[in-house]
Formats: structure tokens, C-alpha cells, sequence
């Protein structure tokens, strides 16, 4: 993540100036697109819903103040600059002028106002939005952030599906917003209007002729395709039904990369930074003793998983933040496998072989329906804490309610999890490890990790303006949590975007969850 | 005039009779001493064989002959086929063979007392028991397991019941026809109450189909377990056969043998017990008996 010095307080000058820059030469109008997914949304509103389901059709509806690129910096979309106040504690975005929702309704600052106020009180990711007091609207092109403390994460908080800028007029009737029926037949201001939306099947997005960036969209419409599973989704793309879709699985990665006509790159998924790692709940024997955490991850061998299981898609993954962004930090321990350590830690912690060469016995969770296709990490953890003289048992949920509940509540001794970054370490990281976030919910800190010095490191990141102090505090941070093993981090998911070759389609670090506006068909489909 | 002998007809019991018929039948012999290598490779194996079957022994995915200490191969962990294959022998045949226990305790109760007294009880238990037969076997199993977790025991216990339809109308048919023969009606003249009549009586002349439909039915319980564990749902933590192909399916196209190993020996169990169960059938129909 590139959050400079320059991206706060310099750049928005020269961006401004920039704009978005000219349109592409050779960007042609015209023809669809079939995105296929195995992932159906709740709704369509991400003001109020995260997840990628929601986000992919909801960025298309809705604009954000800002826009994201694939180097982490920022452009102007709906704000067409933004400015910080010397003491960093407001934010001034100047919007648009004269820019109208699908229903013709002009966009205000009231509604940019009324949008992040929706958010900070119904989205799951609190510290988005958290220290900000009060949205003010002076004129209806300006809104000033007020925030209670310098919040760095911000800016980037406004891109993508962080920050939908809702209609005031039609969320604002005083219904609940997580539940109002707008939800499922939404109207925004972005580069596409929603045609139809047949829940668990299909939704259909049609141009937007109206859409404040002129020229664009350059596609006429998008048809999100919704289908049972991951299987299909790589039998769609393969035979051309579907031009655009997303992957994890390696057998289908592989298989598509051979498939002519088709791209398959990793690049789109550094701002959601999914990670999958092995959750320990540090409350309970024998795993509140950080020796047995260690010994079980010098069981484990990254390489083996990387290559054996995740049949070599995967990128290495040994940190709390992901590695691909600028925060991480490269010294991390990586607990290479180390058999011989892992028993002498296990009997130092007071865990002798009995005359059978057990030492003790526990469960892991399995997460339904994900493991199989990941691998099979707790399989292969089986295997290896054999070898120390743990016996693992895996328990199976029967489906995905009963396994977040079991982390929530922490019901479990070991789990896989996959849990992923979002952007800015303030919302997708910090969560995981602050002692302040032990809540029963799930993807909160369910492993009840509590060091005190690890909150105070990250609520002092979290407010720090300057970005290599910043990248300091969060390498103490890593330095840490690297000792303690709340978690051991594994490996990246190995998310691939897979599209036609010939569609154009830039992918920022949100991939598909940012407006397609600038996505065209090179030739006749 | 003397007294000769009356011609001694050799007296031969049905069981042993049957016997007889079905060692005629070649294919049904093949299907036996098939089954018994099956059982005795699996109950007997770890004589030869005795290692941990989760012990990652070699590369993964290292095909059959390509190393001695490794004779079938490795799996997607790098773990001995041969010993997982082994150890998944006996809870895959347990599997088989309580579920098609529970599937005749079911059906033939069932069966034999809607058969036995007719009227409402017929109408009330063939409806109960059409009610089971419409519900889609599968998802119906799939349902039982994800709800009451995975194991061994209630796997066994989804099969069972989504199984048992079949017989009761089987028993049930058979019961309609024989408690209208004399020698039922010449029990119940001589005092003989409803008990002694269903269990006594009629139960003993009606087994052979059944026993026929419970051996088939071990081979259906074998392959809807190997379902069920490809579908994800099979227990974790017993190695079955049908786990094996589960786990390294997503791996099938990179190497084919740690599928097709557990899945041949799925298929030469249920062939051997199908064989069988066609000998029963042949030998214990009169009809079909050639002399």
C-alpha cells in the first residue's frame, strides 16, 4: 500500500489536475458482459452488507467519492478532489457538480453525509468509519469529514465498495437500512442501473446513459449469472458462456490456464488480501501456552502446503498483513518445519510422551465446504502432529452458520480460517488481534488473543499520519503477534480473476468490486 | 410276498439343498470366494501390513510400481495407499453391512405387520412407508448426516433409513401371499396366536427373497456410503474407502490411482456381494432350480 505522504496532502492537487485522464483511444462502445459467480449476495447494498457477492454488482450501481488503481493510488471519481486539513482531523471532498441519481434525483453533499453515516452505524467493518463525528455539507458539492482522531485508513475507505454514496431521498424514510426493501432494487448514482434482480439467480445491469463521466460506461450492460457452485463456475468460463469470473481452486485454475482465449491472473485481490491460516483459541489448555502454538507450527512445512496442496497457485503467506502490501513485514519468523524443535518445545511445555508416544489429543474445526477445495490443510495437519505425538481429531459443521458460531463462541480448540485484510490494516487487520475486539461474532478476535502492547502498537498505528512511522509501528506489531501466534499464517488464497482476452479489463486492488465503466470489448464478442 | 423296503428318498433340508444350488451356479461361487479374499484381505492385512495409515510416507501423488515401499502408491498427502486402503476396508464393509441390518429390522417389521393384519394398519404403515420411498434417497441421507454430524454411526443410520422401503413391501407381498395358505390357516386352528404366526409361521417361508434384498442391499449401503463421502459428508476421522476418493478427487486429473484404487475395490466388493446375492436368489427359488 502505497499511502505516502504525497497521497495524503500532495496529491490531490495533481490529481485533480490529472482527472481520470483521457479516454482510451482504441475503448470501444457497445456489446455485454457475463460476469458467472458461485457467491449469491444478500442484496445489492454495500453500505450496509460486505462481502464480494454484494460488492461486485453494488460497485457498478453506486459511485464512491474515490477510486482506487492497481499501485494503491488514489483518483477522483465522485469527489473530484479532496483535501486535508493541516491538523489531519477533516477531510473536504468537492464533489461533482450536477451529477444525478438513476431516478434523476440530484447527488448531494446530504447525501454523501447521509452514506457515510449509514455505514459508520450498520456495516461490519466498525473502524472504517469509526472516528468520524460528523459529516458536514456547507454547500451540496462540498462535505467536510470531522473525524475525533487522525484516521490514515480513511482515504481509502471513500474507493470501492467501502463507501456506496446512497440516495438520502430513498434511505432516508426512516426504515431500517440493513433491511429496507431498496436493498434488492436499488438507485445510485454509478455507470450501470439494475435491470432485474431474480435472487439466487441472476442480476441484470443495464447502461446508465446518464452517468456523470461522459463517454462512459463503454458496455451497454453486465448479467451477474449465479450459479450452485465453484464447478460450474469453471465449466462456464471454459466453454465462453460466461466472459468473466473469479477462481480459488487450483485444479480449475490450471485447467483454465490452458484454455485458449481465456486470462487467468492473481492480480485484483491485493486489496482484499485473503489469508488462510490455522486459529487457535488462546483461552484454552493446551494452546493458551504459546509453546505448543509454536511447536505446531514447526510441524507444518509452507512449502509442502504451497506446492502439494495448493498445487503451486498460492503465494506464501507469514504475516498478519498480506505480503504484497507495503506494510508487511519481510523479518516475520516463518517457522520453517522443524520436527525436533516442536517436540522439545511440547516437553518443555510439560507435555511428555505417554508409553504409546502420545502426548495429548485435540480438535480442529473444519470449515464446511472450503477445506476440500483448499487443499486439505487439516488433513495434512493431521498427519504431522502425529509425528510430535498429537492426535487430531477434525470436527465437521454441518454447515457455515454452525462453524462461525462455534468460532464465535469459542467452541474450538483449532481451526482453519480465512480471513481477509480489506484495504487498510485499520479494517481487516486489527480486528483479529486487538484484545478490545473479543466479541462474539465471527472474524472478530475469536482466538481471545490478548496482549497489551499489541494494542497499543496498532490503536497508535491506526492514527498515524506519517506512513513510515506508520509501516515502524505495524513492523513491531508483526514482531509480535510473530512470537505469540494467535494464528500461523499460512498462505494467500489463491483467488484468480479469469476473463476473456478480449475484454479490457484494468484491475485495481478491488478486481471486479470497482466501477467497470473503463471495461470494453477489444473486438465483437 | 415279501416285504420290500418302500424306495428311500433321501431327506435333504432346504438350507442344504439350496447349498447345493448355489455351488452350481459358477458365477455365484466366483462372487464368494471374492467377498471372502475381500473380508480376509481387510480383517487380516495388518498381519502383513501394519503401519499409522496417516503417516506421510513418500512424495505425494507418486503413482503405483513407481517405488517398492510404496506398492499402490501415495495419496494427495504423500500417505501409503496400500495401508489407507486397508485400513478403510473395514468400516466401509461395516458401514455396508449395518445399514443393510437396519434396513431388514425396519422393512420387515414394517412389512410383516401391514402384510400380516391388512386392513388400517396395511393402509396406515404403506402410506408411512410410501412416504419414505418418495423422499429423494440421497438428499434425504445428506440431510439426516449434515444435521446429526458425520460419523460412522450415522451414516449407517442414513442409509438405513432411507433404505428400508423396499423391503417392508417386499415382506409385505410375501406376507399377503402366505397368510393365506393352509398351513397358516391350520396354525391359527390350533390355537396359534398372532405372534407365533407372523414370527413362527410365515417369517421363516417369506426369508429367502429377503434375504436375497438384504444382500443386494449390502452393496447399495457400500456404494451410498462412497457417495456420501465424495459429496464431503463422509466421517473425518475414519478412513473409508469412500473418504480416499473424496479427498483426492480434486486431484484426479493429475493422478488418477488414488481414486481408482478405493474405487475398484468398492466396485469388486459390491460386484462380489451382487454375485452372491444372485446365488440366493437362484438357489432359493424352486422355480429357477434345475435338477
Amino acid at each position: 500500500m502505497r499511502l505516502t505522504r504525497r497521497t495524503f496532502f500532495g496529491a490531490s492537487a495533481s490529481l485533480m489536475a490529472l482527472g481520470l485522464g483521457p479516454v482510451s483511444a482504441q475503448a470501444r462502445r457497445g456489446g455485454e458482459l457475463v460476469i458467472v459467480t458461485g457467491e449469491n449476495p444478500r442484496h445489492l447494498n454495500p453500505a450496509v452488507q460486505s462481502g464480494v457477492a454484494t460488492a461486485v454488482p453494488g460497485t457498478q450501481i453506486f459511485a464512491s467519492p474515490l477510486r482506487v488503481d492497481e499501485n494503491w493510488d488514489l483518483h477522483p471519481y465522485l469527489a473530484q478532489s479532496w483535501e486535508w486539513a493541516d491538523d489531519g482531523l477533516s477531510l473536504t471532498l468537492n464533489l461533482v457538480p450536477g451529477v444525478k441519481f438513476h431516478d434523476g434525483q440530484p447527488v448531494t453533499s446530504e447525501d454523501v453525509a447521509f452514506s457515510i453515516m449509514t455505514i459508520k452505524a450498520n456495516h461490519p467493518f466498525q473502524t472504517m468509519f469509526g472516528p468520524v463525528d460528523t459529516v458536514e455539507t456547507p454547500d451540496e458539492n462540498t462535505a467536510i469529514i470531522r473525524l475525533s482522531q487522525t484516521h490514515p485508513a480513511l482515504l481509502l475507505a471513500l474507493t470501492g465498495a467501502l463507501c456506496p454514496i446512497i440516495p438520502k431521498h430513498v434511505y432516508g424514510d426512516g426504515q431500517d437500512i440493513p433491511s429496507h426493501p431498496a436493498n434488492t432494487a436499488p438507485i445510485g448514482c454509478g455507470p450501470f442501473k439494475l435491470g432485474e434482480y431474480v435472487a439466487g439467480q441472476q442480476i441484470t445491469l443495464v447502461r446508465n446513459d446518464d452517468f456523470f463521466l461522459e463517454g462512459r460506461p463503454y458496455l451497454d450492460g453486465i448479467t451477474i449469472r449465479i450459479v450452485p457452485d465453484a464447478a460450474s463456475v469453471t465449466l462456464s468460463l471454459e466453454s465462453g458462456e460466461a466472459d468473466v469470473g473469479m477462481v480459488t481452486d487450483a485444479t480449475a485454475i490450471n485447467r483454465l490456464n490452458n484454455t485458449d482465449g481465456l486470462t487467468v491472473t492473481p492480480r485484483g485481490f491485493e486489496g482484499i488480501g485473503p489469508i488462510q491460516w490455522v486459529a487457535f483459541n488462546t483461552r484454552v489448555a493446551p494452546l493458551d501456552d504459546v509453546r505448543v502454538r509454536q511447536a505446531i507450527a514447526y510441524t507444518m512445512d509452507r512449502g509442502f502446503i504451497l506446492n502439494a496442496l495448493m498445487r503451486g497457485v498460492a503465494a506464501s503467506q507469514k504475516s498478519p498483513i498480506i505480503e504484497s502490501s507495503p506494510f508487511y513485514n519481510p523479518d516475520m519468523p516463518s517457522y520453517d518445519i522443524d520436527l525436533d524443535r516442536a517436540n522439545a518445545l511440547l516437553d518443555e511445555a510439560g507435555h511428555p510422551r505417554d508409553a504409546d508416544g502420545k502426548r495429548f489429543s485435540m480438535t480442529m474445526e473444519t470449515i464446511p465446504g472450503r477445506d476440500a477445495a483448499l487443499g486439505n490443510v487439516p488433513e495434512y495437519l493431521r498427519s504431522q502432529l502425529r509425528e510430535v505425538g498429537i492426535d487430531l481429531e477434525l470436527r465437521a459443521s454441518p454447515d457455515f452458520p454452525t462453524w462461525a458460531g462455534r468460532l464465535a463462541s469459542g467452541d474450538f480448540q483449532m481451526s482453519m480460517d480465512i480471513v481477509f485484510n480489506w484495504g487498510d490494516p485499520v479494517i481487516g487487520v486489527h480486528r483479529t488481534y486487538l484484545s478490545t475486539n473479543i466479541r462474539p461474532v465471527i472474524w472478530s478476535n475469536t482466538q481471545g488473543y490478548a496482549n497489551p502492547e499489541v494494542d497499543r502498537l496498532l490503536n497508535e498505528a491506526g492514527h498515524e499520519l506519517d506512513t513510515d512511522r506508520r509501516r515502524d509501528l505495524y513492523f513491531q506489531f508483526q514482531d509480535i503477534v510473530g512470537n505469540d501466534l494467535p494464528v500461523y499464517w499460512l498462505n494467500a488464497l489463491p483467488y484468480h480473476h479469469v476473463f476473456d482476452d478480449r475484454i479490457d479489463l484494468p484491475l485495481s486492488i478491488w478486481g471486479l468490486m470497482q466501477a467497470m465503466d473503463e471495461v470494453y470489448w477489444t473486438e465483437d464478442r | 410276498m415279501t416285504d420290500t423296503p418302500a424306495p428311500r428318498i433321501e431327506a435333504v433340508s432346504p438350507l442344504r439343498e439350496a447349498w447345493q444350488q448355489f455351488l452350481r451356479n459358477k458365477p455365484a461361487v466366483a462372487g464368494l470366494v471374492l467377498l471372502v479374499a475381500i473380508v480376509a484381505f481387510v480383517l487380516y492385512g495388518r498381519y502383513f501390513v501394519d503401519a499409522d495409515p496417516y503417516r506421510i510416507v513418500w512424495a505425494p501423488l507418486s503413482a503405483p510400481g513407481a517405488n517398492e515401499a510404496v506398492p499402490l502408491g501415495t495419496d494427495f498427502l504423500g500417505r501409503d495407499m496400500l495401508v489407507l486402503l486397508l485400513k478403510g476396508g473395514a468400516p466401509t464393509i461395516a458401514v455396508g453391512l449395518s445399514a443393510a441390518l437396519l434396513t431388514v429390522i425396519i422393512g420387515i417389521s414394517v412389512g410383516a405387520l401391514a402384510g400380516y393384519f391388512g386392513g388400517w394398519i396395511d393402509d396406515l404403515l404403506m402410506r408411512f412407508t410410501e412416504f419414505f420411498q418418495v423422499l429423494p434417497a440421497l438428499l434425504f441421507a445428506m440431510v439426516l448426516v449434515t444435521l446429526f454430524a458425520p460419523s460412522l454411526v450415522t451414516i449407517s443410520f442414513a442409509i438405513g433409513i432411507v433404505s428400508w422401503p423396499a423391503t417392508a413391501r417386499l415382506t409385505r407381498a410375501e406376507f399377503l401371499r402366505i397368510r393365506e395358505l393352509e398351513y397358516v390357516t391350520a396354525a391359527r386352528s390350533i390355537g396359534a396366536g398372532n405372534q407365533r404366526i407372523i414370527w413362527k409361521v410365515i417369517l421363516p417361508n417369506a426369508l429367502p427373497p429377503l434375504i436375497v434384498s438384504a444382500a443386494l442391499t449390502v452393496g447399495v449401503a457400500i456404494l451410498f456410503e462412497a457417495g456420501l463421502s465424495f459429496l464431503g459428508l463422509g466421517d473425518p476421522n475414519t478412513i473409508s474407502w469412500g473418504l480416499m476418493i473424496g479427498q483426492n478427487r480434486s486431484f484426479l486429473l493429475e493422478a488418477w490411482w488414488p481414486v481408482a484404487i478405493p474405487g475398484m475395490a468398492i466396485f469388486l466388493t459390491v460386484f462380489a456381494v451382487s454375485l452372491v446375492g444372485d446365488g440366493l436368489n437362484d438357489a432359493f427359488n424352486p422355480k429357477l432350480r434345475s435338477r
